[in-house]
């Protein structure tokens, strides 16, 4: 009953609502099938591969209400969409904005308390935030990862410190996307903003990092899958045209060796690195625009966030799902070859939206 | 010295077949016949520009049939004034090298050295050719029915002219065209194709 | 009453282009704040843009040097010897200059790439990648320009220097003959291939990922540029590449007007073809020709019927159409090929609806301005040939930008990618369509009027016959254009929900790869767009009279 419970809700409330809409709204009870026939959908992603046909048009099926999308670059096309239509918004629901990004568009008053009824969120899907403008539909570790046949094989030993990526063996063998173009490029910095600020060294900063790893050649792109697919020798990318294959590590998730495996019938010879510190818990959201269509948006909600739907998370968006009880699959190694590390990066929401503008500055600064 | 033994060219009909040709140097011949009967093509295997099927040419002693054109020391005036309008009439001239004054004053056209080629007459360009032609030094000259585009009055005084400049200079010529009346006041020689 | 119908296409082309520029300049300026220093500053001071501006000049230089060193001998052999087939070798050497730029970047990456020919891949290799892309993209231009020339030289000229002293070397032939007459249209080729190198997008994007240019700068930040006090940096980077960019395009058009203009091709053509000929050892350079300008297009058809299968670290092929079905059904994308291409060929149908009768009019009015001597035909001429020095990303970033100034629900119109279509092709139409109306006698028009037919009679049975060549090249250039537009669309469509086929093709080659069967379905999406473009293309070959078409 749960996807209809929002919808009864609503319909409820139809009359106090708008006159008119009650004499559109048709009701039909098929098992749990209610239907809200006219009404449109524009959901704003990121290429999410999570939305597959299958997956909408069930959605289409069950409340008829039609979807479309619009498909931006990654987490931060969606904000600067948002910011770009404030006041004339041209969509319903944001899907993929990321604790990275929440903060800046609450604050930018982009968004609004949506009527979504979800139970089952995990509690590490809600940690870093709860409350009622986005709910977490998936989640994920950013973390390291590396070439097991390159390290601890050749001269390479399994780095126990970010600082030994500074030294002369490490020479251009570490790819980093730019963390003003891409989000997980964008979460790594945020863990090295945390981890020299913990770490027992007092006369050097995060910044300080960075400049020796400029100087120590290191490689750094446009966007995750320059740095994943051409430079990272663990992954896919050696079987794609335009594959370089220089780089030994490179930032990913933790849980990238696990998919890995899944693609390579339980094979992989990528690993993800569980340094303490060195990993940022990420999660997406969705989120309902002000302005927009909130009881479509909030179907959708509660679509994506209800069991049957959340589980598919791993397989069509390789993301771990946001309901209480749930994990990766085990098929062909892709729970076996994943890690969730012990001790991420602790940065809190805030922290991030008051403090990015700053970074990119200084880290621009430091790489130049 | 111009000797031609056994030249053969055909193309779909034949067009010359074992000829022979003997021109002593300083002689002037003029070759006439019809229009499509191989004359402009025989001055163009001498130069060169065309291949031969079968047969010798040898110019002042040397053989010349397998030569380069640009090596034969041959001369060519076509039909209508082959002038290179990028250039002026002095730019023009000295693709041939030497002096350009001396060459226009031969041919009547003092002063004309900077003169563009646009601003010419039929006439004039002819001079100029001519000029260009000698200042080159070619062992003999080819004319290819270079007076045919021109008025019958001003064609004549050419004829005559140009006539005057080979004699003074020594210079063995062979003219081709279709005109009786020109051949015989250019050449000393003639010979008729039928 | 001509008259109104010029300043009617005038207006219209001024408001289409103008309006939006002016706006997005407007707001950016506004967010920004006028300084130009901090501009133009903020490129070096900023990682993404570090050395956008001397890669840019680097490769669209390296990129012309090698288009005219490969473009001229294919040019020569062509122009000066008579070949069986010269129809269908000239139609396969344009083909790259219409194919859209993603399937020649597709196509060449697997050519080099490790499963293909196997260059090693560096940074190294990219960059040289990128320059022989672009020089099988533009050598087109080389072709098209100096072919005729070539081919309709009086072959006297070049006897007749034969037999002069300065003509007995090889280097008095090229100084006293074929550099001044070549000169004029390797300028013009040349001017060309520098421009469309240096605004060059999806090449650079796909086979320099680790490299910026001006353009991928202005795609990376433009999304977030014209947002007041968010990321400013990004409106001084938009700015500061714009005008650039800008300034460089308009310095190059002017070099090439001024280039043709002075070493106008003075030498006398003769009216047929006097081709030599052929010398069977022109071979060695037109089939290795013929094979430059097919190899990534087969290579690219090739790839998406061979499915890779990897299992336990090895990689195994088989043939198959799954590819195929998986982009046809959408099952990587929410939108299958058949509905982008549907997408696709709406817009083209649209731009050409628009960009024909407006570029058509255009000309006519700077011809018939030119015809009476006034001022303005030249400005006119130059005016419709702005465009050019905006490049793709700009123009859809003034669109977006300006639009949303407009009005942001604008912004979600369909017709929207539409618009920087339009202003793409219609100086293409202008420029085929000037020369055509140059070169119309009068005298045929003014038999007819003799005759008694009306206006609408002389053009329908005089005019539009004897134009027929041009007009078809025009209109396969403006629906080629459009279907394979991507930098401007990439900006526009991807923020809406049309997919174009270019934009669905790009997406479908950006997704994570972990699933092998991704790249299949790029290139089977590829393909289709290629079938298409070179059936356009081989249709108007066929009914074009030879050596007709003005510039092209």
């Amino acid at each position: 009953m749960k996807t209809n419970s929002l919808i009864f809700a609503l319909l409820l409330m139809m009359p106090a609502i708008s006159g008119c809409l009650t004499e559109t709204i048709s009701k039909e009870f098929a098992g749990d099938q209610v239907m809200v026939p006219d009404m449109e959908l524009v959901i704003v992603t990121y290429d999410v591969s999570g939305l597959t046909d299958s997956m909408l048009s069930e959605f289409e099926n069950q409340t008829g209400i039609e979807v479309t999308l619009i498909k931006l670059g990654d987490a931060g096309s969606i904000l600067d969409y948002l910011l770009q239509h404030d006041g004339a918004q041209t969509a319903d629901l944001a899907l993929g904005l990321d604790n990275t990004y929440l903060q800046t568009a609450i604050e930018a008053g982009v968004l609004v308390e949506h009527l979504a009824q979800i139970e089952n969120l995990s509690d590490s899907a809600l940690e870093p935030y709860d409350g009622p403008l986005a709910v977490p539909f998936d989640q994920g570790w950013i973390c390291l990862n590396y070439d097991t046949d390159k390290v601890d094989g050749e001269n390479l030993t399994i780095p126990t410190s970010l600082w030994e990526l500074t030294q002369e063996e490490w020479r251009g063998k570490v790819a980093v996307p730019s963390p003003a173009t891409s989000s997980p490029g964008r979460a790594f910095m945020t863990i090295t903003t945390d981890y020299f600020s913990n770490d027992d060294d007092n006369s050097t900063e995060w910044t300080d990092w960075w400049s020796a790893m400029a100087d120590n050649d290191l490689i750094i792109t446009s966007g995750w899958s320059e740095a994943y697919e051409t430079h990272y020798t663990g992954g896919y990318g050696e079987w794609t045209d335009g594959y370089i294959g220089d780089a030994y590590l490179t930032v990913s998730y933790c849980h990238s060796p696990g998919v890995e495996a899944y693609f390579g019938g339980n094979w992989t010879h990528s690993a993800a690195l569980d340094l303490d510190g060195a990993s940022f818990h990420q999660v997406e959201y969705a989120a309902a625009i002000d302005g927009g269509n909130l009881i479509a948006a909030s179907a959708f909600i509660e679509y994506l966030t209800s069991e049957p739907v959340n589980v598919n998370m791993p397989i069509e968006n390789y993301m771990y799902p946001s309901l209480e009880g749930m994990d990766l699959p085990e098929t062909d190694g892709f729970r076996y070859h994943s890690i969730i590390p012990t001790n991420s990066a602790n940065v809190s929401m805030n922290t991030i939206a008051a403090e990015m503008d700053s970074w990119i500055l200084d880290w621009n600064a430091a790489v130049l | 010295m111009l000797k031609c033994n056994g030249l053969t060219k055909a193309y779909s009909k034949v067009l010359f077949e074992n000829l022979d040709l003997e021109l002593g140097s300083g002689e002037i011949a003029a070759i006439t016949g019809p229009s499509g009967c191989g004359k402009t093509t025989l001055l163009r295997c001498i130069c060169g520009l065309e291949e031969l099927d079968s047969g010798s040419i040898t110019l002042n002693g040397e053989d010349i049939t397998s030569m380069r054109t640009e090596d034969r020391g041959v001369g060519l005036i076509f039909q209508k004034p082959v002038l290179y309008p990028h250039l002026d009439v002095g730019g023009n001239l000295r693709l041939a090298g030497g002096n350009i004054e001396k060459a226009l004053s031969e041919v009547g056209l003092e002063g004309f050295s900077t003169r563009s080629i646009a601003s010419l007459s039929g006439g004039e360009g002819q001079r100029v050719a001519l000029a260009r032609a000698l200042l080159a030094r070619p062992q003999i000259l080819l004319l290819d029915e270079p007076f045919s585009s021109l008025d019958h009055e001003l064609s004549l005084r050419l004829v005559e002219d140009v006539r005057a400049v080979l004699k003074l200079r020594n210079c063995s010529a062979i003219l081709v065209t279709h005109n009786k009346e020109e051949a015989t006041k250019f050449a000393d020689i003639i010979l008729e194709i039928f | 009453m001509k008259n109104i119908g010029g300043k009617l296409s005038v207006l219209a082309f001024s408001s289409i282009v103008l309006i939006p520029l002016f706006l997005a300049l407007d707001r950016l300026v506004w967010v920004a704040g006028f300084d130009p220093v901090q501009w133009f500053s903020a490129i070096e001071a900023n990682h993404l843009s570090q050395g956008s501006v001397g890669f840019t000049f680097l490769q669209a230089i390296l990129s012309t040097i090698a288009t005219i060193v490969i473009g001229l001998p294919i040019a020569w052999q062509l122009g000066r010897y008579k070949w069986r087939g010269s129809g269908l070798m000239r139609a396969i050497l344009t083909m790259p200059f219409v194919i859209p730029s993603i399937i020649a970047a597709m196509g060449f990456l697997a050519f080099v790439g490790p499963h293909g020919m196997g260059f090693r891949a560096d940074q190294d290799t990219h960059l040289w990648t990128l320059i022989i892309a672009h020089a099988w993209f533009n050598m087109a231009l080389v072709i098209r320009f100096t072919e005729p020339v070539l081919s309709t030289l009086d072959r006297d000229l070049e006897d007749q220097l034969r037999l002069l002293p300065a003509g007995k070397t090889l280097w008095g032939k090229l100084r006293n003959l074929w550099i001044p007459l070549l000169t004029p249209s390797i300028a013009a080729a040349a001017c060309m291939t520098f421009i469309f190198s240096f605004t060059s997008f999806a090449l650079v994007r796909w086979i320099t990922p680790l490299e910026s240019t001006l353009e991928t700068v202005l795609a990376d930040v433009g999304e977030r540029a014209g947002i007041s006090g968010y990321e400013v940096y990004a409106n001084d980077l938009v700015l500061a590449s714009s005008l650039i960019q800008f300034t460089v395009m308009l310095a190059s058009l002017w070099l090439m007007s001024w280039l043709q203009e002075r070493r106008q091709s003075l030498l006398p053509q003769a009216s047929e073809n006097s081709n030599l000929k052929a010398n069977p050892r022109g071979l060695l350079i037109l089939v290795p020709g013929l094979f430059f300008a097919l190899a990534p297009l087969v290579t690219v058809a090739w790839s998406s019927l061979r499915i890779p299968v990897r299992e336990q670290g090895e990689l195994t092929y088989h043939w198959g159409v799954e590819g195929w079905v998986e982009a046809w059904s959408g099952g990587y994308s929410n939108t299958g090929v058949g509905d982008a291409l549907l997408n696709s060929l709406g817009y083209a149908g649209i731009t050409l609806i628009v960009a024909l009768p407006l570029g058509w009019s255009l000309a006519k009015t700077i011809h018939e301005l030119e015809l009476s001597k006034s001022r303005w035909s030249r400005f006119l001429d130059v005016f419709t040939m702005l465009p050019f020095a905006f490049s793709a990303v700009m123009i859809g970033l003034g669109v977006l930008l300006g639009i949303l100034k407009l009005d942001g629900e604008l912004n979600s119109l369909w017709l929207l990618p539409v618009l920087p279509h339009i202003m793409l092709t219609t100086p293409f139409v202008v420029r085929i369509m000037l020369p055509a109306f140059r070169g119309l006698d009068p005298s045929y028009d003014e038999g007819a009027r003799i005759l008694g037919l009306s206006q609408s009679e002389r053009f329908w049975k005089i005019r539009l016959p004897l134009l027929r060549g041009p007009l078809l090249v025009a209109i396969t250039f403006t629906l080629a254009m459009s279907l394979g537009e991507f930098g401007a669309s990439w900006v526009v469509a991807r923020s809406g929900e049309w997919d174009t086929l270019p934009v669905l093709i790009d997406s479908l080659r950006s997704r994570t790869g972990w699933d092998p069967l991704i790249q299949p379905t790029a290139a089977a999406a590829a393909t289709t767009l290629m079938l298409i473009t070179l059936l356009l293309f081989m249709t108007v070959e066929r009914f074009r009279p030879k050596g007709e078409g003005g510039m092209f």
